[in-house]
Parts: C-alpha cells; sequence; structure tokens
C-alpha cells in the first residue's frame, strides 16, 4: 500500500516546475525532492528527469560527453535555434566559447569597474529622485545591466527602450503564452539582422558584436545565422540575469534591516553577501542536458534521449553540502554555489554579472537611504515590480 | 603547505584570486595559475588559499600539508 506521505512526493515531483508561480514555494519543494526522491521524474513540459543534489548536478556539469546541452539548455526553449554556446557541444563550444573568453577575463573586466560605478551611482540618484515607494527593479535593477550590457555589446543607446519587453516577453511569457514569445523572438532576430546590415568594421571599435563578425572559425568567418544566434544568446544573458540578481539582493536587504545595516557599517563584507545572494536566491535556477548514452544516477535509471533538468538552486541548499542551507547568511565563508554552473559550460560573463551584482549594492546603499519593502507580497523572484520605502 | 591547480579542471571562475590575490593570477585567457615563486605557500596566505579552495567551483585547487 502507497501511504500518503510516498503519494505526496509522488505528486510533488510530477508537478515540479521551476518557472513563474512555481518558485514562490520552490526552496520547500526542493527540500522535499532532496530528501525524498533527489532523482525524479516531471511530468510538465512533455516530461523531464530532474537532479536535485548539489554532488550529482556537479559531475553531470563535468560529464559532458555523458550530458549534452543541445538541442537546448533553456528549458523550455527560448527558440527553435541552437544557440552558441551554451547550446553547442564539444568541439564547436571551445571555438565559439573562445570567440569572447579573453573579453571576460578579470583583467580585462577592471576597464569596466569606473563605467560599473558611474552607471550604477547615476542610477541610483535617478531612482532616489522618484522618492519613497519607487519600484527597485524598473527604476535600477533593470536600467543597471542594461546600460553597462549594451555598452559592451554594442547596442545603440536609442534602442534600449524597447529591451525590457523583449526580455519579459521571451523570458517570462514563453510558458503561459507562448505566442507573445515567438513575436519577440521576431523581433529581436529581425533587430540583430538589421543591425548586423548596418556593421561596418570601425578598427577603434570593440564591442561584443565587433569580436564576434571579426571572428574566424578554422580561417572562416562566421555566417549570418551563426552571428544572429549568438546574438540573441547574448541579448538575453547580458540583461536579465544581471537584474535578477540585483533585484533578489535589494529584495534580501529590503526584507532584513539587519543584513542591510550590517552591509552599510561594513561594505568590505558586501562581495560575501553577493555570493549569497547569488547561491540563495540565483536568476538561474536550473538548466537542461540530453541524456546521451544510458546511464545511472543515485540508482535512478536515465536512458540515452532523455530531458534532464539539473537543478541547481536545489543543488545550492543541499543540506550535505551547505551547513543551515535555507539560511542567507551573508557572512558565511564557504560558499561552492552552482549560480553560474560549472564545467566547460560556466557562464562566460560570470565575472561581469558579479562585478554589477556586488558595484550595484554598493552604490545602492552609499546612495539610498534604509529601506524596506513597500509591498510585502511582491516575490523574491523575476524582474518585476518590487516597491520600497526608505 | 603546496598548493596547486588542476589546469584541465580550471573553468575561470576566479574565486580564487578573490580570496588570494598574492598566490593565484588569472592569465590572459582567463584561466588561474598559482604565481611563481607561491608553490610552497608563505604562513600568511595559508589561510586565504584555504578559503580559495573552499570556494572554487570546480574543486581545482589541490592543498597538501
Amino acid at each position: 500500500m502507497t501511504s500518503a506521505k510516498e503519494k505526496d512526493v509522488k505528486d510533488v515531483a510530477a508537478n515540479f516546475d521551476f518557472h513563474g508561480e512555481a518558485l514562490d514555494t520552490i526552496f520547500d519543494t526542493y527540500a522535499t525532492l532532496r530528501s525524498k526522491c533527489p532523482v525524479g521524474r516531471s511530468e510538465k513540459y512533455g516530461g523531464f528527469w530532474f537532479i536535485t543534489k548539489s554532488d550529482d548536478i556537479f559531475a553531470a556539469e563535468q560529464d559532458p560527453e555523458t550530458w549534452s546541452v543541445r538541442p537546448s539548455m533553456m528549458f523550455p526553449p527560448v527558440t527553435d535555434a541552437e544557440l552558441p554556446p551554451i547550446d553547442s557541444d564539444q568541439p564547436e563550444h571551445t571555438d565559439y566559447r573562445r570567440i569572447l573568453l579573453p573579453l571576460f577575463t578579470p583583467k580585462e573586466l577592471k576597464k569596466l569597474e569606473e563605467p560599473i560605478r558611474e552607471t550604477a551611482r547615476a542610477q541610483a540618484a535617478e531612482f532616489l529622485a522618484k522618492g519613497s515607494g519607487a519600484d527597485a527593479s524598473y527604476g535600477y535593477a533593470r536600467p543597471v545591466p542594461t546600460i553597462i550590457f549594451s555598452n559592451l555589446a554594442g547596442y545603440p543607446e536609442e534602442d534600449w527602450p524597447k529591451f525590457d519587453q523583449w526580455v519579459d516577453d521571451i523570458i517570462y511569457e514563453r510558458v503561459e503564452r507562448p505566442e507573445v514569445m515567438r513575436a519577440a523572438e521576431k523581433a529581436v532576430y529581425d533587430y540583430f539582422d538589421n543591425l548586423l546590415d548596418n556593421w561596418k568594421d570601425d578598427p577603434e571599435s570593440s564591442t561584443l558584436i565587433d569580436y564576434l563578425c571579426r571572428a574566424k572559425i578554422n580561417d572562416k568567418p562566421l555566417t549570418r545565422d551563426e552571428l544572429l544566434r549568438y546574438c540573441y544568446l547574448l541579448f538575453l544573458a547580458g540583461l536579465d540575469t544581471t537584474a535578477w540578481a540585483i533585484r533578489a539582493g535589494i529584495w534580501h536587504l529590503a526584507h532584513n534591516p539587519e543584513d542591510q545595516q550590517k552591509l552599510r557599517d561594513d561594505s568590505s563584507l558586501i562581495p560575501m553577501a553577493c555570493e549569497e545572494f547569488l547561491r540563495c536566491l540565483s536568476p538561474v535556477q536550473a538548466m537542461a542536458r540530453t541524456c546521451l548514452k544510458d546511464t545511472v544516477v543515485r540508482g535512478q535509471e536515465i536512458k540515452a534521449g532523455d530531458r534532464v533538468v539539473l537543478a541547481f538552486g536545489s543543488g545550492n541548499r543541499d543540506e550535505e553540502i551547505f551547513p543551515n542551507p535555507d539560511k542567507v547568511d551573508i557572512l558565511r565563508q564557504e560558499n561552492r554555489h552552482l549560480g553560474f554552473g560549472g564545467g566547460i559550460h560556466r557562464c562566460l560573463g560570470s565575472n561581469l554579472g558579479r562585478r554589477e551584482l556586488v558595484v550595484g549594492i554598493e552604490e545602492f546603499l552609499k546612495v539610498v537611504p534604509p529601506f524596506t519593502p513597500a509591498d510585502p507580497d511582491q516575490k523574491w523572484h523575476g524582474v518585476g515590480p518590487l516597491n520600497i520605502k526608505f | 603547505m603546496k598548493v596547486c591547480i588542476d589546469e584541465n579542471l580550471c573553468q575561470g571562475h576566479a574565486r580564487c584570486v578573490f580570496f588570494a590575490p598574492d598566490v593565484f593570477e588569472i592569465d590572459d585567457e582567463g584561466y588561474a595559475n598559482v604565481r611563481e615563486g607561491m608553490e610552497n605557500v608563505p604562513a600568511d596566505q595559508q589561510d586565504n588559499v584555504r578559503k580559495a579552495a573552499a570556494n572554487c567551483p570546480e574543486r581545482t585547487i589541490i592543498i597538501s600539508e
């Protein structure tokens, strides 16, 4: 006989989802799954396996020969095409990734330190001027990465106002309203097609688009199709994730005035606090793989061809790795989280994203006086409104 | 204390240079190395190196004491 509890766990597994409202209670879901069903099967999105323990996720990340990223790491996908380099297996992955890798090293990013800080400071001042009750998401967390990344990538300033809506439609509407996603997907491809049509090789310019257009793989430039897919990926990766991370940091500090005061009293704690935001409130809760050969994970057989979701957000709260895992502990010293993934597909922009988050929080706290939530019902996740009182 | 990095595993997260910038460095391609002469870790850097190892997402820093 199946006990009520076992049935509950089966329900939790079968309904496991990591988008939209499911995120409201996902940390409880993770805890249930880790203890009762660490590898299991959800019936959502046509069915997929999920892996929730940190060590199992890490092992999969280190084994790209068993776990392919094709046809899409994002799940459900954000487009039909495979996006380089996140949806590319080796050897193509290495070729694609190498084009931009040197631009995202800590050394290169030092050059961006002042522009990041100036942008954050100016945006914080603009936000402050809106007054108590203003929305720190649309008023700060979103514009900061839009400005920084658009300058780096080479997106003209007059186009920036269109970006938020495209990101919202592609990332956040794809589950409930796929037709909205499709329209935005087309708009973004058309936008980059036009940008590439008008691209000129100016030796003084060194944007990400310039690097992509000048790049050669085996002596051949990238095709227009490859360029478009790469641009589409950068557009989504550079804007949404960082906005979420900054918003989530502000959300935590609004809800936890003691933590906020600690960071105000000692700003040298901010980088460590940001690691904790990335561990606990990460914009990337899960990424997908496709199993290439029959394998067994924690006793569960998984067949070649099956889709598998690596639940980073669960691994980041694994009690076997992190003591008191559900506590956001801004002083946590050992923090080997998977907020940026790991292995060969480690987030290419992690060093940039990290700097934007840290500097974004530093400048916000310098400019904006102590703040609390204006609407305590606004959730920790996503890039929607976050109104604060100060 | 001796330290080395398994270069095949490093993916360039750069956490090591955050915790122990005097011991580790990142090359032009974005991967970590132990700075020349730092393979034998000076006493005043050992705590930093332990923190770097504990925070490396790829578990690529090898310490022998």
